[in-house]
């Protein structure tokens, strides 16, 4: 789904740059997209996906 | 007639929660009408007019309550990238709504106000078969695949 409609970023893009760029945070993200930049109402949701990508990886790691 | 504070700051969320309502449905709508998918597009756009003239209700009574209805304020919306991710979001949406309509309502029982009440049962009623109606398409996609369920839509 859309995370940040006003620059159309996806949930999608934002675990890709989690897992391959290794962005942990909304200040990280913002250097590799716009996220953010226009009405700001997308920055609550947007720390959520981060966080869950950031549980799922570890618990990946732990099982493997 | 004037109200309560309570009650008219929880019309005024009601009404957030309607406007941003008209926008999600209206972008779905228009999204399914982009790929060809013409009865997803019809079925979502009347669901945005029908929020457009729910929205109106809410604006109507809360200046007849003598309160200022906020239209300024819009709440976050939930665009899917897909047909079935955005019946995911609208369910969504369609839930939380449902959950805000009913504490509203409990909220007229013990203001007492039964007119107000009237008003939100109506919306509950149709938010509810709204509802209803995404259940059945995610169950349609289950039993009948996607592929199917996205031929019929054309
Ligand atoms: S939704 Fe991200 S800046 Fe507006
Ligand atoms: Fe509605």
């Amino acid at each position: 789904m859309f995370v940040c409609l006003c620059k159309g970023i996806t949930d999608s893009d934002i675990q890709q740059l989690v897992l391959e760029h290794g962005v942990g945070s909304i200040r990280e993200l913002k250097q590799h997209v716009a996220l953010g930049s226009e009405c700001g109402t997308c920055t609550k949701v947007a720390q959520m996906v981060i966080d869950n990508t950031i549980i799922d990886e570890t618990l990946f790691k732990n099982v493997g | 007639m004037q109200s309560t504070s309570t009650i008219l700051s929880m019309l005024n969320e009601v009404l957030t929660t309607e406007l941003t309502s008209i926008n999600q449905y209206f972008l779905h709508a228009r999204m399914y009408k982009n790929w060809g998918f013409n009865t997803l597009n019809d079925k979502c756009y009347k669901k945005s007019i029908m929020d457009m003239k729910q929205a109106d209700k809410l604006i109507e009574r809360i200046l007849f309550l003598e309160g200022l209805p906020n239209l300024q304020r819009l709440g976050a919306l939930s665009i899917g990238e897909h047909t079935v991710e955005m019946i995911k979001c609208d369910t969504g949406v369609q839930i939380t709504q449902i959950e805000q309509m009913k504490t509203a309502i409990a909220l007229c029982e013990t203001e007492k106000d039964y007119v107000t009440r009237e008003l939100l049962t109506e919306i509950l009623e149709h938010e509810e078969e709204h509802l209803d109606w995404l259940e059945t398409q995610d169950y349609q996609i289950q039993n009948m695949g996607i592929d199917k369920y996205l031929q019929a839509q054309l």
